[in-house]
């Protein structure tokens, strides 16, 4: 389910419906994370909020292990958690894609490793079938 | 502050109202660059979480699984950001004469 821009051209946006659990996607169409979490800029804890505060905007979303926090509860820290800056986003639908490539975020850390040191160590691993 | 760290809070008017199933917030898609602002919180009397949203949108098939949806999620309300009065560890307290507006998405 997405939502889509009213005559204003304001979007509204339920973070556990359309953002949550969403796949993200690169500037090439490729898959690099999911969402996990999403991140929101400072907001007063443990005291009143005074009436003419502003409200709080979701500054980067972010994807982490939190397999086993799901299953058992708890969460992980925040440093476990990569970050992707909501200005980075350029939509917003039943995937969320971003203007930069994956190979600049740690995120793929680990596919690019196991193409470099293991899959490309392997006669013609570093073929691209798809291209011929 | 993470989003997780709202969604499943108790919401506190004067008793316990509910809980926080999700956060709606709202973007400006005429500017680029412009952040998503939190619009308000979405509670629900008698659910910790939210299920596909159903209670909040015109989709009413599957019947059985619609059904379930809205009568698990029945009374649910929007409360916006300037009616919250404080931020607690998993406790939301809102502000006296807050106003309980539709939590249908626009």
């Amino acid at each position: 389910m997405t939502t889509q821009p009213n005559d204003q051209g304001i979007q509204w946006i339920d973070a556990h419906l359309h953002l949550l659990d969403r796949q993200i996607l690169d500037v090439h169409g490729l898959p690099i994370a999911v969402v996990d979490d999403l991140e929101l800029s400072d907001v007063p804890e443990g005291e009143e909020i005074p009436r003419d505060t502003a409200p709080p905007v979701i500054t980067a979303l972010l994807s982490g292990p939190v397999l086993g926090a799901r299953i058992f509860g708890g969460r992980p820290p925040r440093s476990r958690s990569q970050s992707m800056p909501w200005i980075t986003i350029i939509d917003i639908g039943v995937v969320i894609k971003l203007a930069i490539t994956g190979e600049t975020t740690d995120l793929t850390w680990t596919e690019r490793w196991v193409r470099d040191r293991i899959i490309g160590r392997i006669p013609g691993g570093r073929h691209n079938a798809g291209k011929d | 502050m993470i989003i997780t760290d709202l969604l499943g809070a108790r919401v506190f008017g004067p008793d316990l109202l509910g809980y926080v199933t999700d956060v709606r917030f709202s973007l400006d898609t005429h500017s680029i660059g412009l952040p998503a602002r939190l619009h308000g919180i979405i509670v629900s009397p008698h659910a910790r979480s939210s299920s596909l949203g159903f209670e909040r949108s015109g989709v009413h098939s599957p019947w059985p699984i619609a059904a379930l949806v809205h009568w698990r999620h029945r009374g649910s309300f929007l409360v916006h950001w300037a009616d919250i009065e404080r931020l607690d560890e998993r406790r939301i307290q809102l502000r006296p004469g807050f106003e309980r507006a539709s939590s249908e998405l626009p």
